[in-house]
């Protein structure tokens, strides 16, 4: 839902200058299928053993009793990510400015609340006026 | 709807043990707890937040294409979402 939801405003993210990607464990086979399912035109990306994930403190471990939840309900995450353990990231949004620097931070531990892609336009927004007003105040910087 | 709504709507339906999804009440329970628990682990605060350095990679696309975050941002500002899965 909510990768559908930035879809519908990639148009808008893009005429901001910003590109969007979207990362999960997942292998790289349901990425694909994601992307086909939802028709989304922007990168999934396959981080198989989370070491991105974790960079960002984002990695956690499944507790024993909802490991066995899901492996009943037949979600077999050592099938989709190909590893044994049952981890996943904590839902997160970022946006990063150019120099790496993170601007704006949206994570939770509750996956079934996520901001609105509006948020994260607005964001982006606040990132080249900043900009825009940076070089204004030093035109030199127009070129980086 | 709102992404929220959409959200909420969602859930109301997943959690009501009705179908299409037939959820019994102790799975809803067991996923109420597991979430409580990850809240209450503080994680989501120690995460990186505003102002930190976002760490480079360089992972693959659906079709197996190295994307580095060092080449995005050369081109503009970038937004990453992180999601579980397909499932």
């Amino acid at each position: 839902m909510e990768l559908e939801a930035l879809q519908a405003v990639l148009p808008q993210i893009g005429e901001l200058g910003a590109s969007l990607v979207a990362i999960s464990p997942q292998r790289l086979f349901y990425g694909r299928a994601v992307r086909r399912r939802a028709a989304l035109e922007f990168d999934v990306l396959s981080d198989e053993g989370l070491k991105v994930t974790q960079a960002f403190g984002l990695a956690f471990t499944l507790p024993s009793y909802l490991e066995e939840l899901y492996r009943s309900f037949g979600k077999t995450l050592d099938k989709f990510h190909g590893e044994p353990a049952y981890r996943l990231p904590l839902p997160a949004r970022y946006v990063v400015d150019r120099q790496g620097q993170i601007h704006a931070a949206d994570v939770t531990a509750d996956y079934t609340v996520r901001p609105d892609p509006e948020k994260t336009l607005a964001q982006l927004r606040g990132l080249s006026a900043n900009s825009e007003r940076r070089i204004a105040s030093n035109p030199t910087l127009a070129d980086g | 709807m709102k992404l929220q709504e959409q959200l909420d709507a969602f859930k109301a339906s997943f959690e009501s043990g009705a179908p299409p999804f037939n959820v019994p009440r102790a799975a809803i329970e067991v996923m109420h707890r597991a979430t409580e628990e990850l809240r209450r682990s503080g994680q989501a605060e120690r995460a990186l937040g505003v102002a930190a350095r976002a760490p480079a990679f360089a992972l693959p696309n659906q079709d197996g294409q190295i994307i580095g975050s060092a080449d995005l941002l050369a081109r503009g500002p970038l937004v990453i979402t992180f999601f579980r899965g397909h499932w």
